[in-house]
């Protein structure tokens, strides 16, 4: 029962309340050895004083105070000057409401003050490791912002807030964290800090602890050390896929449109033959309609012309011309056709 | 006079000081009052209470909620796997009574606590599989990147759980409050803090997620170089169409224009076509015959017939 005792004692309590006033009075009277009326008003005097002095306190904002007269809780005071009975009658706890305290998990300030001896040097804490619903280990380190917004609860209804707080805190995460794949946890940071924030202001109110939580950040979440490297490449050769597809893209429409191109000019090209083919047709069977036409009208002569023109126009671009007479028949071998040619 | 008020006055204070007829209950405590180490009487209420001095003795207990926090042990899974497992309750004194009767102090309470927990906690371990203890729901979790052979219904499977953590730590609970309450103690939560896998366990897991990883980074590539690959034949195919169809209709439109042109000439020439071969023939020797050319020509022939003769 040591503890009980040792709590609940106040050792100032004790001093202020305890000695009698006639003591005290008695004491002084042989002290002086003189008129005891007006000692006793001095006494008395002095008592008072230090009564209305150790009766008055001040709440800061922010602040508010909650007053226990005898042990039980009476009322809670906003800020400002009060006052109280003194000797340990009332006892006044200052709690800051509106001050937003942190707790950090699986950060480096955090680690010696919770389960520090029990990790292993090097190692990853323990605190933030966290087995995924895909059965893999994640470490998973956030922060909870809160405050004391009941200081009534936060008081008298749970021995260890704080305590309280760590605990709910790491269990929900877990659960959280394990209703997921390694994937979502490391993606999907915002929507679990959602979740675990939603359950564990849950768990609290639950445990009566008095705590609002403002806040719950998610830190970097990521995989163990010797898995760091695999996952990493996991990130790679997803970048790699994306580019070689994107390369092929890139060759795609670079070499389509450019075919595209080359068969339209291709087929204006054959479209131009076309036109220049069916004119070309038109403008010599017009010009042999317009001859014929003329040829029909005198057709001996006209072929006459036509031929000898023709002649005229040939012969005296010829090279070697060679007249023989049909009966002279023999001097043919003795030309060398060969070798006039070849010159 | 005075004498007999200091008397008095001292009898007051012995009173006062060493029997202490008055005490203080917190907000926080309860309190068993003891006659002669007997309990007599029980205070729950905060406040300035009064005893009989000299006999009867006070023992205060906390009212709050009290918390108890369980040392990591490794306890072997369903499916055989060791886990480090950590977890926490939270509890309150009910009957201060019966507590004091059988426990007496919060020490020997933790540990009756504790030995309870840790028992009710290996039976509901042992008895399930790990994925239990993790998983609190059915939840399917998303995982597109594990789409390689066996990995996705492997993840499919570790969605179907039966009990869940929230439904076992529930079950530990009850059975703990039921095994807690003749001490006079209300368990009102218990949660599963850490769940860990011991050492070697946690190698072998990395090393599985490593080869996990690496899969998952090969299909990755395959299915980059597979694409790109189809892109490629794509192309392949779009260049082919393009070119035929391009080589198509020019050939069309060329035979159009051809049947065309030989209409017309065939037209035209039709009238006369003794007259075309004629024209047509001396257009050629035009083009065709140039100094190069030797030629014999008889005198028989119709050019030369005047060399001979100019008669008719």
């Amino acid at each position: 029962m040591a503890w009980d005792n040792e709590n609940r004692e106040n050792p100032w309590r004790r001093k202020e309340a305890a000695p009698d006033p006639e003591e005290v009075l008695r004491r002084l009277k042989g002290l002086l050895g003189g008129s005891g009326i007006s000692l006793g008003i001095v006494a008395l005097v002095i008592a008072l004083v230090a009564g209305l002095y150790s009766s008055f306190y001040i709440i800061e904002p922010g602040e508010v105070g909650v007053i226990q007269r005898f042990g039980r809780f009476v009322t809670m005071v906003e800020n400002g000057p009060h006052f109280k009975i003194p000797f340990g009658v009332d006892r006044v706890t200052k709690v800051k409401r509106e001050q937003v305290l942190e707790e950090e998990f699986g950060l480096a300030s955090s680690a010696t003050s919770m389960r520090g001896q029990f990790l292993p040097a090097g190692e990853d804490l323990s605190e933030t490791l966290m087995l995924t619903g895909d059965l893999n280990v994640a470490i998973v380190p956030w922060v909870v912002q809160y405050t004391r917004s009941d200081p009534y609860k936060y008081l008298f209804k749970v021995r260890n807030p704080r305590e309280t707080l760590r605990y709910l805190s790491e269990a929900i995460m877990r659960r959280v964290v394990g209703d997921r794949s390694i994937n979502e946890v490391i993606t999907e940071r915002r929507a679990i800090a959602i979740e675990a924030k939603r359950e564990l202001q849950k768990a609290l109110d639950e445990a009566e602890t008095g705590i609002h939580v403002v806040n719950l950040e998610m830190r970097k979440t990521t995989v163990p050390l010797p898995v760091q490297p695999s996952f990493n490449e996991v990130n790679q050769s997803l970048q790699e896929k994306e580019k070689m597809i994107y390369q092929a893209r890139e060759a795609y429409n670079k070499v389509i449109p450019e075919a595209r191109g080359e068969a339209e000019r291709s087929v204006r090209d054959a479209e131009g033959y076309a036109l220049e083919r069916v004119n070309q047709a038109r403008g010599d069977a017009n010009r042999f309609s317009a001859l014929l036409e003329e040829y029909t009208k005198a057709r001996d002569v006209t072929r006459r012309r036509l031929y000898l023109e023709a002649i005229g126009e040939v012969i005296p671009n010829l090279g070697t011309k060679y007249i023989l007479d049909p009966e002279q028949r023999g001097l043919l071998p003795l030309l060398d056709l060969g070798q006039k040619k070849g010159q | 006079m005075g004498k007999i008020a200091s008397v008095i006055g001292l009898l007051v204070f012995f009173i006062l000081v060493v029997g202490k007829p008055f005490y203080v209950i917190d907000e926080r405590e309860q309190a068993i009052i003891l006659q002669f180490g007997k309990p007599v009487r029980v205070q729950t209420e905060p406040g300035l209470k009064a005893k009989v001095p000299f006999i009867q003795t006070v023992t205060f207990f906390p009212k709050t909620l009290l918390e108890w926090d369980g040392a990591p042990g490794q306890i072997p899974t369903g499916d055989k796997t060791f886990i480090e497992m950590d977890t926490f309750a939270r509890w309150r004194i009910v009957d201060p009574l019966q507590y004091f009767k059988t426990v007496r102090d919060e020490i020997a309470a933790r540990e009756r606590l504790g030995a309870i927990v840790e028992a009710v906690t290996n039976d509901f371990i042992t008895s399930n599989t790990l994925i239990e203890v993790v998983r609190s729901s059915n939840r399917l979790m998303k995982a597109e990147d594990l789409v390689a052979e066996g990995m996705l219904e492997q993840v499919t499977q570790l969605s179907k759980v039966k009990l869940g953590r929230e439904q076992m730590t529930r079950g530990i609970l009850e059975q703990v409050r039921e095994k807690m309450s003749p001490f006079g103690i209300e368990v009102v939560d218990f949660r599963i803090k850490r769940i860990n896998y011991v050492e070697d366990v946690r190698k072998k897991v990395y090393e599985r997620m490593i080869a996990e990883r690496k899969q998952i980074s090969q299909q990755f590539r395959s299915e980059g170089m597979g694409e790109a690959r189809r892109i490629e034949g794509e192309q392949q195919k779009e260049l082919r169409r393009i070119k035929s169809e391009a080589y198509r209709t020019v050939e069309e439109i060329k035979g159009k224009a051809d049947a065309e042109a030989t209409r017309i000439y065939a037209e035209a020439f039709n009238r006369d076509p003794e007259f075309y071969s004629f024209v047509n023939t001396l257009d050629i020797y035009k083009k065709s015959l140039d100094e190069k050319t030797s030629i014999i020509m008889s005198t028989d022939s119709e050019f030369f017939k005047y060399l001979k003769d100019y008669t008719n």
